[in-house]
């Protein structure tokens, strides 16, 4: 183990003459003091832990999780605000589709509701996209969902839904935000409307 | 070791003094400038993923901004030159080292290899404590036996790699080009490397014209053992929890 040659230059560490005692004292500290930063300062800032209630004294707990609402809590918005309700009925394997023409950062509340499990796409279809590029926001089988929506590009934003079962389903869609145009996709059809700026 | 020096007038040992300061502060600035962020960040991760094919410019400087922003590797890398006053040792001991990580770093990507990069991490801050107890003569002395500075060098070289390895496959290459962009990120590492060392290299040869040289570095390396058990009980608390 111990193999110093003098021809690769013995490698020099602090005087040799240093104590057991200060290397224990030394490596004993630097342990203590870790320990000491992890546990007061670390965990609390970094994890939200706070094993000696030191960072709540501190006010460091929460720390970490600030950053996720770094976004923006006020957005102002130029077009109008409208709410939506709207109703389908969906025979078995039947399909329909409701969109929203949004701009980029423009936002909406949204929630529907149905009758029975359907299969359903939310997503978006940017306004200078490839033909039949979409992207998906949320997609899987369900009989509801809520939430907010961000709309990441201009385009239009909406849902897909299929009714895979046997009996006839309702869809409603509630929404409320800033959008300017609605569009269904029904049976080979666009229905389309243009919402004035005006509430 | 003999000590050799005129006992110093006691301006002549406050402009040591405070030049040194100098150094330190400067040093310590450039590198809190540059060590802001450990991981690669989400922007350079979304750019390069974008990318097709082979991109070595980029690749390069994301494998020499890793280097130069990653504190575990910069504090491994002050532990080991910390005592090497000779040009050769300090080349002797980074080769062993860049072979070390360069082996893994290219292996891992590879051969895909799997590795918690927290558990990784953590190794890694073991392994600045480790050199820094190496350096106050604690394996000789408290137990009197010592893996060989060189292997130890060259091991913990292994380890960093393997980390290395974890933070270019976050960035999910492209097949067709990994070849050509971990090479880049490879070299990009050296360079980086070098840029570091360049300025540890000359802090500590202000450091040690400094009288009580042998007296700080005790302090210092107690310090940088310390530190090796924060990033380590740092990356653990991350393997845990994150």
């Amino acid at each position: 183990m111990n193999k110093y040659t003098p021809d690769t230059g013995a490698l020099e560490t602090v005087s040799p003459d240093t104590s057991n005692t200060k290397i224990w004292l030394s490596t004993a500290a630097a342990l203590i003091v870790a320990g000491l930063i992890l546990v007061t300062l670390i965990l609390p800032a970094e994890f939200n832990r706070d094993p000696l209630g030191v960072g709540q004294m501190l006010g460091l707990m929460g720390l970490s999780e600030s950053s996720t609402r770094a976004i923006e809590t006020v957005r102002k918005e130029d077009s109008g605000f409208h709410e939506d309700t709207v109703s389908f009925q969906l025979l078995p394997f039947e399909f329909v589709e409701y969109k929203y023409q949004m701009n980029q950062d423009s936002a909406v509340l949204y929630s529907w509701t149905t009758t029975d499990t359907v299969s359903y796409d939310f997503h978006g279809e940017p306004v200078d996209g490839p033909e039949g590029y979409a992207e998906s926001f949320s997609i899987g089988k369900a009989k509801q969902e809520s939430g907010a929506f961000t709309a990441p590009f201009t385009g239009i934003h909406g849902w897909f839904w299929e009714n895979r079962g046997t009996g006839t389903v309702t869809v409603t869609l509630r929404t409320a935000g800033f959008y300017t145009e609605t569009l269904e996709f029904r049976d080979g059809h666009i229905k389309k409307e243009v919402l004035s700026d005006e509430p | 070791m003999a000590i050799k020096y005129d006992p110093p007038t006691s301006s002549a040992k406050q402009l040591e003094w405070l030049k040194f300061r100098f150094w330190l502060v400067a040093s310590l600035t450039l590198v809190s400038v540059a060590a802001t962020a450990h991981n690669i960040s989400d922007a350079n991760a979304d750019f390069v993923q974008g990318l097709e094919g082979s991109a070595i410019v980029p690749f390069m400087y994301l494998g020499a901004k890793h280097m130069v922003t990653g504190y575990d590797h910069l504090l491994y890398l002050l532990g080991v030159v910390f005592f090497l006053r000779r040009m050769k040792d300090v080349l002797l001991y980074v080769s062993l080292f860049t072979l070390g990580h360069s082996i893994t770093l290219m292996i891992g990507v590879l051969v895909e290899l799997s590795v918690n990069a927290y558990l990784i991490d953590t190794i890694i801050g073991l392994s600045v404590a480790y050199k820094a107890f190496e350096n106050i003569n604690g394996f000789k002395q408290v137990f009197g036996v010592q893996l060989d500075a060189r292997a130890a060098v060259f091991i913990f070289g292994l380890f960093h790699g393997l980390g290395l390895a974890t933070k270019l496959q976050d960035l999910s290459l492209s097949a067709e080009s990994l070849v050509t962009n971990m090479l880049s990120f490879n070299v990009g590492v050296e360079m980086g490397q070098a840029i570091a060392l360049a300025a540890i290299v000359v802090v500590l040869t202000q450091w040690r014209r400094h009288t009580n040289f042998h007296g700080h570095a005790f302090i210092a390396n107690t310090m940088l053992m310390c530190s090796g058990f924060v990033l380590a009980g740092y990356q653990f608390a991350n393997y845990l929890w994150a």
